[in-house]
């Protein structure tokens, strides 16, 4: 079963993600971690998000680029956060694959990589698109960068729900 | 208490109104609004949460979309924005999304 959860900042997407994975039968459950710790407010998310995940029995797996070169040890169940800055770390980082065309192939390949090796995914991505529209240059490459992987992982996906005040709103595939 | 969300200008009060069965000058008295604009400047977010649940109606403009600011004073609003409608959401018997003036039921009846 793959799951995209969308949300904004703070929107309770994390949590809801997480629960997902804690429903899940497969065993066991990795968390791949996109966020690179540049500065002292990543870390205290990063942080945050480790005391989250501590008594979950997560094993965390930190993958900024590449995704498509991560081979998992057992079939369990992979929870991925965030798609956001997995897509800004393939945009911008030195070590990532640069324009936006090459960026999109390599975060979709990844993905189709990470469903042939788990039971479960789930994909938290990020509610970036309703704050404005005239976004000039490198901001605007990647929100179209981000929709386009949005949207081609919803297509592919079972589920899509966004998490609104922490509680899902499904557009796809909604649990009965 | 019923917590309504929603983007700005959405009608939420407008619908507040319409549930509680009053006009904009009792809104004042039974319901609060504009909370998201609270949350960063209280450190206990459990207890501004509690605090605001005694009214019928508590309302919060959704400020966590759209590109994630530069600033870090704007990013910790909305952070903390986004985590306080989280803990009304859990103590609301109703949530409800308000979307161009029409209603949607998160969680409740």
């Amino acid at each position: 079963m793959f799951t995209l959860v969308i949300g904004g900042s703070a929107s309770g997407k994390s949590e809801f993600a997480e629960s997902l994975i804690l429903a899940s039968p497969y065993m066991p459950r990795y968390y791949i971690a996109t966020m690179e710790p540049f500065d002292g407010e990543c870390r205290a998310r990063i942080a945050k998000h480790r005391r989250m995940r501590a008594e979950k029995q997560f094993e965390t797996i930190e993958c900024y680029t590449s995704l498509s070169g991560l081979r998992l040890a057992d079939r369990g169940c992979v929870l991925l956060e965030c798609l956001g800055n997995l897509a800004a770390n393939e945009l911008y980082s030195p070590a990532g694959a640069g324009t936006a065309e090459r960026a999109l192939d390599s975060i979709l390949s990844g993905i189709d990589q990470l469903l042939a090796q788990c039971g479960d995914l789930v994909v938290v991505s990020n509610e970036t698109f309703t704050g404005g529209n005239r976004y000039a240059g490198e901001t605007d490459d990647y929100l179209h960068l981000l929709a386009d992987a949005n949207r081609a992982l919803a297509r592919q996906a079972d589920r899509v729900c966004e998490v609104i005040c922490g509680l899902p709103q499904f557009y796809k595939g909604a649990p009965v | 208490m019923i917590f309504i969300t929603g983007p700005l200008y959405s009608g939420k009060r407008e619908y507040a109104c319409k549930l509680l069965g009053c006009g904009e000058a009792e809104l004042k008295g039974r319901a609060v609004w504009d909370v998201q604009d609270l949350a960063v400047q209280r450190g206990d977010l459990d207890i501004l949460a509690d605090e605001l649940s005694q009214y019928e109606v508590v309302i919060a403009t959704e400020v966590g979309g759209g590109v994630v600011p530069v600033d870090a004073g704007e990013r910790a609003r909305r952070e903390a924005a986004g985590k306080l409608s989280c803990l009304l959401a859990q103590r609301a018997e109703r949530v409800v999304r308000v979307f161009c003036g029409l209603p949607m039921v998160l969680k409740g009846s």
